[in-house]
């Protein structure tokens, strides 16, 4: 009993203690607070990513893939809703007669995709691709203006002229002064030749703008082109083929790509529940392998919409580890500041230890009693820690408001995410965590003082001053 | 006839510094009986602190054995020693020890909590507080209580103190120069005070002093001279 007793009051006449504990407490607060803010944030940067990408997706399929019976074999498993064939190109999107724009400075736009020239161009069967993915309410999103919007939305890509119609992210549009009807070029270039020699050969492809886009996605929204899957089929067809730069299937399977047959580079796939998408992909996989009878060169590969995002999304988890060994550190600064409190106060009741022997303490109670003062600092930081950062957390948005209120700075402008409030996602397992490792900590500060208290000898102070 | 409440047999004591031995005690025999008052005289140096610490149990001798009622504290383990210091015991120093943090009453209350688990010492706190008040308020500082310390005058500290070795009852009471650190007026009431009460509680009484005019007034006198006990 007199341990507790005497760690409280030890504790009750020594203000300065309450330095340690405010330390993790703020800490701990900082830790619940930016992580689960950081969390919030990846929970809706996944969820943008994941509606701009199919659940599921056929990639990389060689030329002489038959998409139909591929098509066939994909919806022969239960759990696929609907799938919609794409042509993946890349291009330099520009005036005609004019140069591209020069790359842009690495930045934070730049890294996002937002700035730069290059484009990858999505061809697209819209009654297909509107079945697997929001392509319909990309079109018609209420953010886009009048004078951006496609005319048609059932047939965004319907043309009166010989131009190719194609659809821009919103963003983009903005930036580069485009509206509906503007005429440019996209410059690309295809293989051409066959036999292992490929040449590359520039290609111009004479656009029309039909209108925009708008994902949540901003880093998808830069980044594609949309254009019609036999429009774009066409218009690189004419300057390439028959191309088997790619290998030829086995002779005699009965697998060469049919006569007029559309080109198609990728599959995207809707599925019933989105839950069983790991094994849904494995079994796609092999279906994949079975209907092309080969496996080679990577082609026919199917990913997840995670997969085709596992960098992106990696290098942000990456990001929130970064950001949890830092405030880690504070939290180590602030064990260092209980150390030293804590220390302080043993040098000062080595007395005691005297007289706390003599009626019947052990080196072990000394221990303790000490142990005990660094932990209840420790438990009552954390707990402090822990309710003020959830509440913040959870108070978040209301906070920003007030701040904008109060002093008219924002915080996080939410435009740049397509918020519409700080996302916040508290974890309970982060905060069992993050209470084991303050009281690993704690522990730990404590323990260093605590044990120069039990080897102090009793007679020294008993002996008199 | 009954066991003495505590003996030393052939007691050595010595301090180790560096290379040298430094002999302290070099064979202390000595029994204590149950009610009895002992005066420990000797100079300054000549090992009564620390014979005193050997018999409560602080400091174990180099050599020789401590009995309590006749039975040796040989091999007893830590804690079992100091369940024994605390049961068997109460110590009394020249410099009161009371920890600066609690009022006289908590002091008090300290000593009662050494032994107990939260639980078992919640549930009888009431008789406990009691119990400590009684005790204050019989070495008359019943309007004391709830002075820190430093509030308290040096004879009023070491009443505190008294009170606070007396609580768990010990069967000796062992005082290293309670008196040193008061003028002779206050000095002559704490030493009535313990006296008085060691006669009420019937315990053995080891006094450690300097003053022959008090150790007089003991049932017997023992000095120590270079370590060992002669006259
Ligand atoms: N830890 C120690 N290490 C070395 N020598 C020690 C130690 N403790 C005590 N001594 C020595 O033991 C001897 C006896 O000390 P002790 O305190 O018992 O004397 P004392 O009789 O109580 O003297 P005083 O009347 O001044 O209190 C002293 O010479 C002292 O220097
Ligand atoms: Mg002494």
């Amino acid at each position: 009993m007199y341990r507790f007793y005497l760690a409280i009051r030890y504790l009750v006449t020594r203000p300065i203690n309450l330095l340690g504990m405010l330390g993790i407490t703020l800490s701990v607060w900082a830790l619940v607070v930016v992580v689960s803010l950081f969390s919030g944030f990846m929970v809706v940067i996944e969820e943008h990513v994941r509606e701009t990408s199919a659940d599921v997706a056929v990639t990389n399929l060689p030329l002489w893939a038959d998409a139909n019976k591929l098509g066939r074999a994909l919806t022969d498993d239960p759990n696929v809703a609907a799938t919609a064939p794409r042509l993946v190109h890349f291009g330099l999107l520009h005036e005609a007669g004019k140069r591209p724009p020069p790359p842009p400075l690495p930045g934070r736009s730049a890294l996002h995709g937002g700035d730069q020239p290059f484009l990858f161009v999505y061809g697209v069967d819209p009654a297909q691709e509107r079945q697997v993915s929001a392509f319909d309410a990309w079109l018609t999103s209420e953010e886009i203006p009048a004078a951006m919007r496609v005319a048609d939305p059932s047939r965004p890509f319907a043309t009166a002229n010989d131009r190719a119609q194609v659809l821009v992210g919103l963003e983009r549009m903005k930036r580069e002064g485009l509206a509906r009807g503007d005429e440019l070029v996209l410059t690309t270039g295809i293989r051409r030749g066959g036999e292992g020699r490929g040449e590359f050969q520039q290609v111009a492809i004479e656009l029309e703008i039909a209108g925009a886009f708008k994902t949540r996605h901003g880093g998808f929204d830069g980044n594609i082109l949309f254009m019609g899957i036999g429009e774009l089929g066409r218009r690189l067809a004419a300057s390439d083929e028959p191309g088997p730069a790619e290998p030829s299937p086995t002779p005699g399977t009965g697998n060469e790509p049919a006569q007029g047959q559309q080109r198609v580079q990728e599959i995207a796939i809707r599925l019933h529940d989105p839950t069983a998408v790991d094994d849904t992909a494995r079994r796609l996989q092999e279906a994949v392998f079975r209907t092309l009878q080969r496996r080679h060169y990577g082609y026919g590969l199917v990913e997840t919409w995670r997969a085709r995002n596992a960098d992106f999304l990696g290098s942000i988890e990456h990001q929130r580890w970064l950001l949890k060994i830092v405030l880690f550190v504070i939290l180590v600064i602030a064990a260092f500041l209980m150390l030293a409190t804590l220390s302080m106060m043993v040098t000062e009741k080595t007395g005691d230890i005297g007289i706390l022997t003599s009626m019947g303490g052990t080196p072990g109670g000394v221990t303790m009693t000490f142990l005990a003062c660094g932990l209840t600092v420790t438990a009552l930081g954390v707990a402090l820690g822990i309710a003020t950062g959830t509440v913040t957390s959870i108070y978040l948005e209301e906070i920003r408001q007030f701040l904008i209120w109060a002093t008219g700075v924002d915080l996080f402008p939410l435009d740049v995410y397509n918020l519409d409030r700080v996302p916040c996602n508290i974890d309970g397992w982060w905060l069992l965590q993050v209470t084991g490792m303050a009281f690993g900590t704690g522990l730990l500060a404590s323990a260093l003082p605590a044990w120069r208290a039990a080897r102090h000898d009793p007679l020294i102070s008993l002996r008199g001053n | 006839m009954t066991s003495p409440v505590l003996t030393a047999r052939c007691v050595h004591k010595s301090y180790r510094l560096g290379k040298t031995e430094i002999p302290v005690l070099r064979g202390v025999d000595l029994e204590v009986q149950s009610g009895e008052i002992v005066a420990l005289l000797g100079a300054s140096g000549a090992g009564k602190s620390t014979l005193l610490h050997v018999l409560g149990l602080l400091d174990p001798p180099s050599e020789g054995e401590i009995l309590y009622d006749g039975r040796s504290v040989h091999g007893l383990s830590i804690r079992e020693r100091a369940r024994l210091r605390h049961d068997h015991t109460g110590f009394v120093f020249q410099f009161y020890h009371l920890i600066p943090e609690l009022t006289a009453l908590q002091n008090v209350l300290l000593a009662g909590m050494m032994t107990d688990s939260v639980l078992r010492y919640w549930s009888r706190r009431q008789e406990a507080k009691k119990a400590a008040t009684a005790l204050l308020e019989r070495v008359g500082l019943g309007d004391r209580l709830k002075h820190r310390p430093a509030e308290l005058s040096g004879g009023e500290r070491q009443r505190v103190a008294i009170a606070r070795a007396l609580l768990a009852e010990p069967r000796v009471i062992l005082a290293d120069e309670p008196t040193g650190n008061l003028d002779s007026n206050t000095a002559e009431g704490v030493i009535e005070l313990m006296f008085e009460l060691q006669r009420e509680r019937d315990a053995a009484f080891v006094l450690v002093t300097h003053d022959e005019g008090l150790a007089v007034r003991a049932n017997r006198i023992i000095r120590l001279r270079d370590g060992v006990v002669v006259g």
